[in-house]
Formats: structure tokens, C-alpha cells, sequence
């Protein structure tokens, strides 16, 4: 079948002016997007340059957008992919491109994936017998752990896009890996770890990266179970723990959010010089009509049944 | 001009064990490798690794699966030893955290692989290679362990007295080339995969490692020995992997004929490749149980349209894994002092003719280990090393004149594309004289039209053209020595298969080729098979 790719040309020596190439390829039936590439470049165009090494959607390397969605090349057979006879290909976003449809992976993935530290220690050196450790355990694991880091999530996270040095669902989701690994023996030190800036509390849950995961890993939920773990262990900020503790606070009792109040408990009661810093945002919001008064909130409509739920659950946790 | 005591080429099973190995031996080491090692070809393997882990005797079994299985051409010292060393690899693989299936006691769960008398086959669900290669990174960060990956190794350092004392290496970032100085190379730089045009192999397996060593003086061992896998996806090649077949997965031929599925992968590839004159062949996972192999799934669904849960689907052999490769014994050794080799571009001399499933994982990390080890142990008798200043100005020029040759009429692509045909159609499952002798003319004509090909764009960061010039020029190399191999091999032996010599001869040819190069092409020469305590079936 007849194809046209459609591709982003960057020349580092040009400085990237934004050009593009189509190419017309004559491939078989069940070419994959990949396959395409390839022939591309050995029949018409040696100097086009891409990434994808495995082929089968193991080695995470050949992400890219295809048609502006983050893509595997080599999972994508052309027949599915194309628009109108045609295929645009591009590099992820929010990457430093390096050349046509390769970019800068360290920067992007691997070195926030080092940052976290993401090794057991082997204890002891000759070990004579395996772990006792349950399959359900075992799967939680695994599915943990088939992260290829591809890099597709992080194209999706929103908060990247405002500051590039979020670790990332990527990298936060290996991390989650030895933390929920019983093998592992320094979980606290982990989770205060990734408990610092930049960390698993920057997450907005927007849960664009679970939408992104091409293997449905979920990685929002992973950022949510290490904050639960580290919540459970007392880990993490002070203040963290008090804004939890005031969101549920106010579902619980008006069955939707207290704005101001979140934002004064957050900071704390007695927390004089946090209280003052929430001023000058608040006077200015004030100053725009969008600053409700803290404390003087309405129930909403059904607020009772939301209170309910909030009862039989705490029952059941007990 | 960075020196080490060990250079590793190759990121994946093989490079990363022999790093981890060397390291904890305090040697100072780096990687160096064509992509990163997440991205190695290792994380495709899907299958699982063997290891006799209960009972003491219980590697006497796997040795002898691993004999039958290779058509007794295994160094049967090699075997036993790396048999036996097997739970010890296994176990410690779980401890650096390797997510193994577990059992109802919660203990590592095993499966019986086709070809093997027992369930022996330690796994991840169906994505174990991916799992271990994971883990053995971990690790690799653990130990700070320098890794210069997009940095193609493109020959050995020799020095004139024959030893080997690092590499020569190309960045892909800027086309720069380093010397890296080492007392000791191991070359763990994978298969050679991309020289059929129906392969499993991930895009970086071009003979490199193999090439090197080859052309450095090493010889190389049983390269007609090429095992194709029996279950790729139709048409277009994806490996399907043996898992399914350890699952219950069944081969079924045209007209609901059975297809034997239990037995090794040579067996299995010639039956689906002599069911396929009359037909179609179908594996059918009605007998797997739900819940298993889902990154199977996922794969047939998202390449082929096909739940495997209702459909069966359409099947090929394809070519798999080189068996042959770098001579060495079952620590890596070379013989040539200062390099060792590992994994895929080695022979260790456990698979004989063909190999028994679930080896591959053991063999890569087990002997990668052990290379490591080895070689850690060479550097340290080594002395400082010559200044290479002269060496690395010669291995500048050869590189510079393939950037500056100028013929657009041909291209490596185009040639690579020539030579995988004439390997499928030439040197594939069945081979005879005819096809043989042609493909080596054919080679001729390659290699001369290889040295001419030029580049048309510019060297610039991320150009892959002078890579892809070298690495044709690393397949071309092997192909020679693969097909001389297999045109004086006149027997058929595991995964050689001659329609003109259909027959095994253990009187004349229960040995190993060994090959080396020379200034005529490839030279020939045979070397006894070492027999401990399993005779080839028919001789006492």
C-alpha cells in the first residue's frame, strides 16, 4: 500500500527553521509505523534520523507523535494510522529536540529516573533461598514495573509544561516500584526523598498520564498510593497532612470545598508567617469578587448523604 | 584519553552483568553502547530463564535437556558448570529485585518449556527479559557505573604483541571518535539479527561485536548454527514467544493437522516450515488460561487484529538468534588476551546446535558475570597502558575516508535490504550447496559495492548514515564466515539443516567449526566437542 509520511525535519546545524518532508512509500499491508521509517531510510533518505530499537513495544524507545498524539512507532500498523492518505510525525513535546524525530531522552527521562534512586539493596551477598513474597504481590509489581519509560505520560503531564523539573509521572512511577516492594528496606528514606520539591507533591492529578499510559499502568494512581503511603507513615510536609485533613474536613461537613478555609488550615492556625504570606493573594482576589469568606459556607443540596459516606467509611477503616 | 581497567561494549543482559561483576571485583569500568540499555535488545525477551532450582540434582536434567536439545554439539564442561551455577544466578536475581512469578507458597514459580523435561523456566509473566533488564539497570545506577550510551564501539584497540586494551568508539552526538583504554574489553554487543529480512531481532543486532573480534583475530565458533523460532506472527515477523508454547499454546496445520509443538526450536521451525509448502500453520491458545501472557496479547491485538482468546494466529518461522559466535570457553575467554565476550555475539559453547529454551537469559547473565569477573582479574596484571594518540589518528582517517566518499547511487539501506534477502532465501531453515555457494559469490559483490557506498547529508549530531556504513560492513563480514561455515558443514545438526545431507554424521562431524580470518577470506579449521557424561544418542 501507498503511504505519506509526513515528517518533522530539525537540522542542529540550521538551528531548526521548522521544516517538514513528506515521503511517499510503497509498504507492505501490515508495515508498522516503524517499518515505514526504516524503509524510508534505506530506499530514499539515509540522512532522516528517528529512535526504535525492540520493535515489539518493549524498549520504549520509538515514541513520537503521530498525527499530534504521542505514539508507539512500532505498535502502530500503518493502515491504522493513517488521515487522508497521509501520516505526520513528529518528537514528543516538551522535549529538546536533537535532530528530525530524535530528541534529548536524558533530560527528559532518564536522569529524573536516577533521581529517584530507583535500586534495591541486595542483601546479603550470597543468598541461599528467594523471598517469600505472594503472586498478588508479585502482580502489583510487575504491572508497576512494565513501565518501558517511553516518556509518553510526561508528554501528556501538565504541570511539565509549566515547570520542566518535576520529576514526572515517568520517573514517579518506577519509583513506586521499590516502595511497594516488600524485598526493600529503606522505604521511608524513599518516600522523604520523594517528598521534596519537585517531587510526588507537585502532581495535580490531572490524570493526563493515565490517559497517556500505553500499557495502563496508570501512573496517577501510582503518584496517589506513594502520597498515601507517605501520609500513612507520617511522611511528607506537616502541611500536607493539614491540607488533607481540612479538604476532607470540609466535604465531610458542607459536602463541597471551603476555599479560604483549605488555604488558612493548610497554612495552620498558628502559622503566623505562612498565614501572612496567604494575604496579598487573598486582598487581591478579594479585589476581583473571588475570594469567598472562609467559614461562611452553605451545605450543599444532599450534603447530609455525602456525610454519610464519610461515616461508613471511617466505620470500615477502623 | 579515558583508561579503565574494563570497557564493556553492549548495555543489555550480557553487558550490564559483566559491569555489575567487574565493579564488585573494585575494577574501574565504563559501558559503552549504541543505545541505552533500557532500549537494548534484551527487553523484547520475552520468554523466561532456566534454573534447577530444587533438589540438588536437579541441574543434572537441565544439562541433559541442554545436550539433547543442541544435538550434542555443547562442550559438555561448559554445561555442567553453568547448569549447576544456575539457581545460585536465579536466586540472586531476585534478590536485586527481579519480580519473578511466585507458586502457592510464595516461592519463584516454574513452567515446563518446550524441549524441556521439567518446569524449570523461572518468569515474569510473559515480559521477563524486560523485568530482569530493568532490575539489572537498577543496579547498574546503584554502583555508579558509567554508561556512554548513543556511542558506537566500531573496533578493538590491539596492540602489537595481540593483546586488546580497549576501543575505538563513535559518538553518535557529534560523530567524534574516543579511545577508550582499558586493561581488558568484554564484548557483550548482541546478534546480528538485521542481516535476514525476517528477524526478531531488535535494530541495533548487526554483527558488531562478532565483526570486531573477527577481524581482531578472534575466532569464531559454529556460525552456520542459526536457530530460527517457529512462532512469529505472519506476516510481518513478530515473535510470538516460546512462553506460549510452555503454556499450552498448540500448533495447528491446514486441515486441523497437528503440528508437533513440544520439541526444540529447530525441530519445531523445520516442521512449521515443511507444514507451510501445503498451508497455513495457526498457534491456538484455547488450551492457555486466561489471565496469562497479556503482554501476548496485547501484542497479536494491537499488530494483527487478533484476540488470541477466540482466534488462532497465523504463524512463520523467522530467524531468531545466532547459536555461533565468538569462541570462548564458559568464562568468556577469548583467547586473545585482554578480550572477552558474552551473550548473543558469544559462543560459549553451551548451545551446541541449536538451544534449549530459557538458556539464552541464563547463559547472557550467567557468563556475562563471569567475563566480568575474568576480566577484571586480566586488567589488574595489565600495566599502564602505550599513549594510543597514533592508533586513535589511524582510526580517525579510516572514518573520515567513508564520510568523504561521494556516490549517491548507492546506499547502505539499499545494500543492507540485498544482503537480508539473499540470507532468507539462500541461508535460511534449509540450506544446500547450490544456495551456498551462491550467496557467497553474491557476498563478493556486496562487500565491494559496501566499501564504495557514500554519505549524502552531512556528519552531523544524530547522522546515522557512517553508522550504517560500519554496521553493514560488520554483517557483511559475518554473513562470509556464517555461509563458508555452513557450505563445509555437510550434515544436517540442529539448526542446520541440509536438504543436500539431510542426515547426522557424528563419525565425521561431531566437532565445532572454528573460524578465523585471513588475508584470502575465511579460514576453516575443526576442534574436538568435549563429552563428559552424555554420548550422542546411538554411540556408546
Amino acid at each position: 500500500m501507498q503511504v505519506n509520511l509526513n515528517v518533522r525535519r530539525y537540522d542542529p546545524l540550521s538551528n531548526g527553521d521548522g521544516s517538514r518532508q513528506t515521503y511517499s512509500v510503497e509498504v507492505e499491508s501490515q508495515s508498522t509505523v516503524l517499518d515505514a521509517l526504516i524503509q524510508v531510510r534505506d530506499e530514499q533518505d539515509p540522512t532522516l534520523s528517528f529512535r526504535g530499537s525492540c520493535r515489539t513495544g518493549f524498549c520504549g524507545d520509538c515514541t513520537m507523535r503521530v498525527n499530534g498524539k504521542a505514539k508507539w512507532a512500532c505498535r502502530l500498523p500503518v493502515s491504522k494510522a493513517q488521515v487522508d492518505g497521509e501520516i505526520s510525525l513528529d518528537p514528543p513535546r516538551l522535549v529538546k529536540e536533537v535532530k528530525d524525530l530524535i530528541y534529548d531522552q536524558e533530560e527528559f527521562l532518564f536522569d529524573k529516573y536516577a533521581a529517584t534512586k530507583p535500586w534495591i539493596e541486595p542483601s546479603p551477598p550470597t543468598p541461599a533461598e528467594e523471598h517469600i513474597v505472594s503472586q498478588e504481590k508479585i502482580k502489583e509489581l510487575q504491572e508497576a514495573s512494565s513501565c518501558t519509560l517511553c516518556g509518553m505520560c510526561d508528554e501528556g503531564c501538565t504541570v511539565l509544561v509549566i515547570d520542566k523539573t518535576f520529576l514526572g509521572p515517568a520517573a514517579l512511577t518506577r519509583a513506586f516500584k521499590p516502595v511497594a516492594d516488600p524485598r526493600d528496606k529503606v522505604i521511608e528514606r524513599r518516600l522523604s526523598e520523594l517528598s521534596e520539591k519537585r517531587g510526588m507533591w507537585d502532581c495535580v492529578h490531572c490524570f493526563e498520564a493515565t490517559e497517556h499510559c500505553p500499557k495502563g499502568i496508570d501512573p496517577t494512581d501510582r503518584i496517589l498510593s506513594l502520597r498515601d503511603e507517605a501520609i500513612k507513615r507520617g511522611i511528607g510536609t506537616p502541611r500536607v497532612v493539614r491540607h488533607n485533613d481540612s479538604f476532607a474536613k470540609s466535604i465531610k461537613s458542607s459536602g463541597w470545598l471551603d476555599e479560604a478555609r483549605l488555604a488558612i488550615e493548610s497554612e495552620g492556625l498558628t502559622n503566623i508567617g505562612g498565614l501572612m504570606h496567604l494575604v496579598p493573594t487573598a486582598a487581591k482576589a478579594m479585589a476581583h469578587r473571588k475570594a469567598p469568606l472562609p467559614y461562611l459556607h452553605k451545605k450543599r443540596p444532599g450534603s447530609k448523604h455525602i456525610k454519610r459516606i464519610f461515616e461508613t467509611w471511617e466505620k470500615g477503616s477502623k | 584519553m579515558p583508561r579503565y581497567d574494563v570497557v564493556v561494549v553492549g548495555g543489555g543482559f550480557a553487558g550490564m552483568s559483566a559491569a555489575l561483576a567487574a565493579r564488585k571485583q573494585g575494577a574501574s569500568i565504563c559501558i559503552v553502547t549504541k543505545q541505552h540499555p533500557l532500549r537494548s535488545h534484551s527487553s523484547g525477551t520475552q520468554s523466561g530463564i532456566n534454573a534447577g532450582l530444587r533438589g540438588t540434582d536437579a541441574w543434572q536434567s537441565h544439562g541433559l535437556d541442554t545436550v539433547k536439545a543442541g544435538a550434542y554439539l555443547s562442550n559438555q564442561d561448559v554445561v555442567e558448570s553453568i547448569c549447576q551455577e544456575a539457581a545460585v544466578r536465579v536466586i540472586a536475581l531476585e534478590h536485586m529485585g527481579v519480580p519473578f512469578d511466585r507458586n502457592a507458597d510464595g516461592r519463584i514459580d516454574q513452567i515446563k518449556f518446550p524441549a524441556s523435561s521439567e518446569a524449570r523456566t523461572c518468569y515474569c509473566s510473559d515480559a521477563t527479559g524486560h523485568n530482569i533488564l530493568q532490575t539489572l539497570y537498577e543496579q547498574v545506577l546503584r554502583m555508579q557505573i558509567p554508561v556512554h550510551h548513543d556511542c558506537s564501539a566500531v573496533s578493538l584497540i590491539m596492540l602489537d604483541d595481540g593483546s586488546c586494551q580497549g576501543v575505538f568508539a563513535r559518538s553518535l552526538k557529534d560523530g567524534s571518535l574516543t579511545a577508550y583504554a582499558s586493561g581488558a574489553v568484554v564484548l557483550a554487543a548482541g546478534g546480528m539479527g538485521r542481516m535476514y529480512r525476517e528477524n526478531t531481532a531488535s535494530t541495533s543486532s548487526t554483527a558488531d561485536g562478532i565483526a570486531m573480534a573477527y577481524r581482531a583475530g578472534a575466532a569464531l565458533r559454529d556460525m552456520e548454527m542459526v536457530q530460527f523460532a517457529p512462532t512469529a506472527l505472519a506476516p510481518n515477523g513478530i515473535l510470538i514467544t516460546a512462553a506460549a508454547r510452555g503454556e499450552g499454546a498448540t500448533l495447528v496445520g491446514s486441515k486441523d493437522s497437528q503440528v508437533d509443538s513440544s520439541g526444540a526450536s529447530d525441530v519445531v521451525s523445520q516442521a512449521v516450515a515443511d507444514s507451510l509448502a501445503t498451508g497455513s500453520v495457526y498457534l491456538d491458545f484455547k488450551n492457555v488460561a486466561p489471565g496469562r501472557l497479556p503482554e501476548t496479547r496485547a501484542l497479536m491485538k494491537d499488530l494483527a487484529g487478533i484476540d488470541i482468546s477466540k482466534d488462532p494466529v497465523p504463524v512463520r518461522p523467522v530467524m531468531h538468534r545466532p547459536i555461533g559466535g565468538i569462541k570462548t570457553d564458559g568464562y568468556g575467554s577469548t583467547g586473545v588476551a585482554g578480550l572477552y565476550a558474552a551473550g548473543e555475539c558469544a559462543n560459549s559453547g553451551l548451545n551446541g546446535a541449536n538451544r534449549l529454551g530459557g538458556n539464552s537469559l541464563l547463559e547472557s547473565i550467567l557468563v556475562g558475570q563471569r567475563a566480568g569477573e575474568s576480566a577484571a582479574g586480566h586488567a589488574g596484571s595489565v600495566g599502564p597502558g602505550p599513549d594510543l594518540a597514533s592508533h586513535l589518528a589511524n582510526e580517525e582517517r579510516r572514518v573520515a575516508a567513508i564520510a568523504g566518499r561521494e556516490n549517491s547511487s548507492d546506499s547502505a539501506g539499499v545494500i543492507r535490504r540485498e544482503l537480508a534477502s539473499l540470507m532468507q532465501d539462500n541461508v535460511g531453515i534449509y540450506r544446500d550447496g547450490k544456495a551456498l555457494k551462491a550467496a557467497a559469490e553474491k557476498l563478493t559483490e556486496l562487500k565491494s559495492r559496501c566499501e564504495a557506498a557514500g554519505v549524502q547529508g552531512p556528519a552531523t549530531a544524530y547522522s546515522t548514515e557512517i553508522g550504517s556504513i560500519i554496521e553493514l560492513g560488520n554483517m557483511l563480514d559475518v554473513a562470509e564466515v556464517i555461509v563458508a561455515s555452513a557450505l563445509a558443514r555437510e550434515e544436517s545438526r540442529g539448526s542446520h539443516a541440509r536438504t543436500d545431507f539431510p542426515n547426522r554424521d557424528d563419525k565425521n562431524w561431531l566437532k565445532h567449526t572454528v573460524a578465523r580470518g585471513s588475508g584470502d577470506g575465511v579460514e576453516l579449521a575443526y576442534e574436538p566437542v568435549t563429552v563428559t557424561k552424555w554420548h550422542p544418542e546411538g554411540s556408546s
